[in-house]
């Protein structure tokens, strides 16, 4: 088509003109319903305005944006609005409501479709991928769904690798992604709520949760959150999360993100809620607390010894990230009496040819292995081999070699470098491995007194923060014995059963059982 | 709308909070003072100290549950009359602020004297003021659950290391229970001043979920904590001896010196006890704080207490600078504590005298 016969109002913006136009009702005459397409939507050159006429008699119009659509579907669907059926006899005229009815129930074969009356919804039906057809003289429009997105293969997911359990992933589309949440859940009681954040994008984000399980409260909550988000672009769940979280200033998450399904449903029926973000792999999982950080699905999917192990070590794992080199430096320059005489004479002669004081030393490593690590992540695949050896050699041989760190302190970086691998969630071993500077000046300046009083002010910190309502150390802070059983340890599932540990703590203040 | 829970504490958390404030400052120094007082009788006379505090105890409980929501801030002008129920406020918030300045400054002396020798007091006692005023910020249900969260990290360490001393234990040195020396009824009140920290009880009691719990609750904290102390004690006296242990500064840190972990983890166990004890001081100077901010805004009615946590910390800081050196710090501690059994234990116990006398009690559904 050509489009030429423009008009452009050189006042308003197209959102300025959408918003203008969105209340009124679609004309009843093609040209003026054209017309103002075409002035919302200006000179786009895959908007496809295809005139035709209805049975070979009543004038109409197809529109369609020829990137979102599948071709197949119009071409078919124009088919049967073109075709005059056998027992429609060839001389009568129908009026526009009778033309409506008879297309709708008798010539149209489609299970999706429906009338669309005012001019902002056909402009957004348009631009999200719908095809439109309007009929001269009917004041309405018919709109079906024809949309084609491309999209990748659900693979296995690159940030939770799995030895044991379910290996789909979450892509990019919003409906996939349901879908793979749906059929592990054909219960009526999953429920999906669809928002639109972003002024622009108009991003669909789901709210997903399970009726009777979830906190009403907890679910309005994240809607009002959700629905309260003005940006203009919301092109991941992490602007989502950044928007909805509790406290913006600290280092740890409160939301937690996955890209497994199966993690996103055993969180679901643990009464939290899942929100899906359209152009997104990551599903955010609220309310969130500090022990889900060192938890996995594998956790279950293996017997409960295994799951329990894995999990202690974990927590070490955790632990070790945050405090080791500060507690070396600690010891080192400030209290050398606590380690064995025989181990202190290794340490002493180890430390012999470098010049700084070990504090600094330990800076210099931790920042070092921060770059490489930074460094590894981007690059392809078949460079990082090559880092990952320079790397080796750089830190751990040749800085001891050159005199510029002691052996054991590279121990201890290395210790420290690997725990922090050792949790399952980015965001929380970041969290710690952020923590881990400020504490190492500390011990640096006050010994292990300022260790205390880092670790102090972190667990002060810790058991102020609540993720919606949620007490971040629950349930070990507040107590709540029966979240015990899964929280350190993971308890059999015999024991489990329904999965009890977010519903029950929620109510941790209101029962009294299990409380002591 | 926020997700908001109504802050109620359980029994659990009531005890913690006890616990972890009755532990504080004086775990380092109490031992020399005991046998000071009392010999090879210092478990007997920590035993006496711990049966005063509990008559104080018990006093304050009942007199909780005469006036159900409501604090001794509260309900002392019902008892005794406005003016004279004024006075009682004053002095008991002044007494608090005195009470968080002297054990931070006593915080402060053993940090430099016993770990950073180099570093000034001034430097250690703010640091340790601050991080008590940052949380004394919060609500109530951080309170609770920063007790809850410590107590059992206080704990652990102590009665591990306590454990670990007995090998080195000579039970000879015990004895006699019952050592005579005429300095007993001063240092009776300096070991009952350790366990002032229960007086927080009397702003807790309105919100427990059970308020019946508070009896099991204040009685299991006293217990816990005065086990520990006699434990620390008995230890200390047992491996030492009652006349070395007169001649040691900080007695129980001496005892984590002599202490080593089996198979050789670790030499000496002094800096991992010191960073338990800062624990232990943090989480009773955060209660003292929080008791004198939270008795002053019920004093005077405010809605909001985190306005009075900054207004104080100069004060505090200056109090705290007060003394010249160790021993006036020592001297006015002894001074503290006597003011502190008059308004912790005596004033209760007469407050529920006139009270049960006048037949004055609260409305019974205030809560």
């Amino acid at each position: 088509m050509s489009n030429d016969k423009l008009q452009t109002s050189p006042n308003l913006n197209p959102e300025q003109l959408l918003a203008r136009y969105a209340g009124e009702s679609c004309p009843a005459s093609l040209s003026q319903l054209l017309e103002i397409v075409r002035l919302i939507m200006g000179s786009s050159d895959d908007l496809v305005i295809r005139t035709f006429y209805i049975y070979g008699r009543y004038e109409a119009v197809m529109l369609y944006i020829n990137s979102l659509v599948n071709q197949q579907i119009t071409d078919q669907q124009l088919q049967s609005f073109m075709t005059l059926p056998e027992w429609l006899s060839g001389t009568d005229k129908l009026g526009p409501e009778a033309l409506k009815q008879t297309l709708l129930n008798k010539t149209v074969h489609l299970s999706e479709i429906t009338v669309v009356s005012r001019m902002g919804d056909l402009i957004n039906m348009l631009l999200n991928g719908k095809t439109i057809v309007a009929v001269e003289g009917l004041g309405e429009a018919f709109k079906f769904g024809a949309r084609k997105i491309e999209q990748r293969a659900i693979e296995q997911p690159q940030t939770e690798q799995v030895v044991q359990g379910a290996r789909e992933g979450f892509i990019e589309q919003l409906h996939t992604n349901l879908s793979l949440l749906r059929y592990r859940l054909p219960t009526p009681s999953f429920r999906i709520l669809i928002c639109e954040v972003g002024e622009y994008t108009k991003t669909s984000v789901a709210i997903c949760y399970m009726e009777g399980i979830a906190d009403p409260k907890l679910v309005s909550e994240a809607e009002n959150r959700i629905r309260a988000i003005r940006l203009d672009g919301v092109l991941d769940a992490g602007y989502i999360e950044q928007f909805i979280e509790d406290h913006h200033y600290s280092p740890f998450p409160q939301v937690m993100n996955t890209e497994k399904p199966d993690k996103a449903v055993a969180n679901l029926l643990e009464g939290r809620i899942v929100i899906l973000t359209d152009g997104s792999p990551f599903a955010l999982i609220i309310p969130a607390v500090f022990g889900q950080f060192f938890q996995t699905t594998e956790d279950y999917a293996t017997r409960f010894l295994q799951g329990s192990f894995v999990r202690m070590a974990r927590v070490i794992a955790l632990v070790f990230s945050l405090v080791f080199p500060s507690l070396y430096v600690a010891i080192i320059s400030f209290n050398p009496e606590l380690i064995p005489t025989e181990f202190a004479v290794a340490v002493a002669g180890g430390r012999a040819g470098v010049p700084f004081p070990s504090f600094v030393e330990v800076l210099i490593m931790e920042i070092s292995m921060e770059v490489l690590r930074e460094a590894s992540i981007r690059l392809p695949q078949q460079v990082g081999g090559a880092l990952s050896i320079v790397g080796v050699l750089v830190v751990g041989q040749s800085a001891v070699a050159a005199g510029f760190a002691s052996p054991i302190t590279v121990v201890v970086i290395a210790l420290t470098t690997i725990g922090s691998f050792a949790t399952p969630a980015y965001n929380a071993a970041f969290a710690l491995r952020m923590l881990r500077f400020p504490l190492i000046l500390i011990a640096g300046m006050l010994g292990v007194y300022g260790v205390v009083i880092g670790l102090i002010l972190i667990a002060n910190h810790l058991l102020t923060i609540k993720s919606f309502g949620m007490p971040y150390l629950s349930p070990a802070v507040p107590v709540h014995f029966r979240g015990w059983r899964d929280f350190l340890i993971r308890a059999p599932l015999w024991i489990l059963k329904k999965k009890p540990s977010y519903r029950q703590s929620r109510r941790y203040e209101d029962k009294e059982e299990g409380t002591a | 709308m926020r997700l908001r829970e109504e802050t109620t504490l359980s029994g659990i958390e009531m005890a913690a909070i006890l616990i972890s404030t009755v532990i504080g400052v004086a775990i380092l120094p109490f031992p020399l003072f005991a046998v000071r007082g009392a010999g090879t009788g210092a478990g007997m006379l920590t035993l006496m100290a711990i049966g005063i505090t509990l008559i104080g105890l018990l006093s304050v409980i009942a007199l909780g549950l005469r006036f159900p929501g409501q604090s001794i801030i509260q309900y002392g002008a019902q008892i005794i009359g406005r003016p004279a129920a004024a006075m009682l406020n004053a002095l008991l918030i002044v007494f608090y602020i005195v009470l968080t300045a002297s054990a931070a400054r006593e915080f402060g002396t053993v940090v430099v004297t016993s770990v950073l020798k180099q570093t000034p007091i001034e430097a250690t006692v703010i640091i340790m003021l601050l991080i008590a005023a940052i949380s004394a910020r919060k609500d109530l249900r951080t309170f609770a659950n920063i007790h809850l969260f410590y107590t059992p990290i206080i704990l652990m360490p102590v009665l591990l290391i306590v454990c670990l001393s007995f090998q080195n234990a000579e039970p000879l040195y015990l004895l006699p229970i019952f050592d005579h020396t005429p300095q007993i009824l001063s240092s009776l009140l300096t070991i009952t001043a350790m366990f002032q920290g229960f007086f927080i009880i009397t702003l807790l009691i309105p919100h427990m979920r059970q308020q019946s719990k508070a009896w099991v609750s204040g009685l299991s904290g006293l217990g816990v904590a005065g086990a520990l102390y006699l434990l620390i004690i008995t230890s200390t006296v047992a491996v030492f001896g009652a006349e070395e242990v007169k001649e040691l500064l900080y007695p129980t840190l001496e005892l984590a010196k002599a202490t080593n972990l089996p198979a050789n983890i670790m030499e000496r166990l002094d800096a991992a006890f010191i960073s338990v004890w800062v624990t232990a001081v943090f989480t009773t100077l955060f209660s003292n704080y929080y008791f004198a901010v939270h008795a002053l805004k019920q004093w005077l009615g405010t809605r909001d207490h985190r306005l009075f946590v900054f207004f104080l910390l100069p004060f505090l800081m200056l109090i705290a600078m007060l003394p010249e050196n160790v021993l006036q710090m020592y001297e006015g501690i002894a001074l503290i504590a006597r003011g502190g059994f008059v308004l912790t234990v005596l004033c209760p116990v007469l407050l529920l005298a006139i009270a049960v006398i006048r037949g004055k009690r609260g409305a019974a559904d205030a809560h």
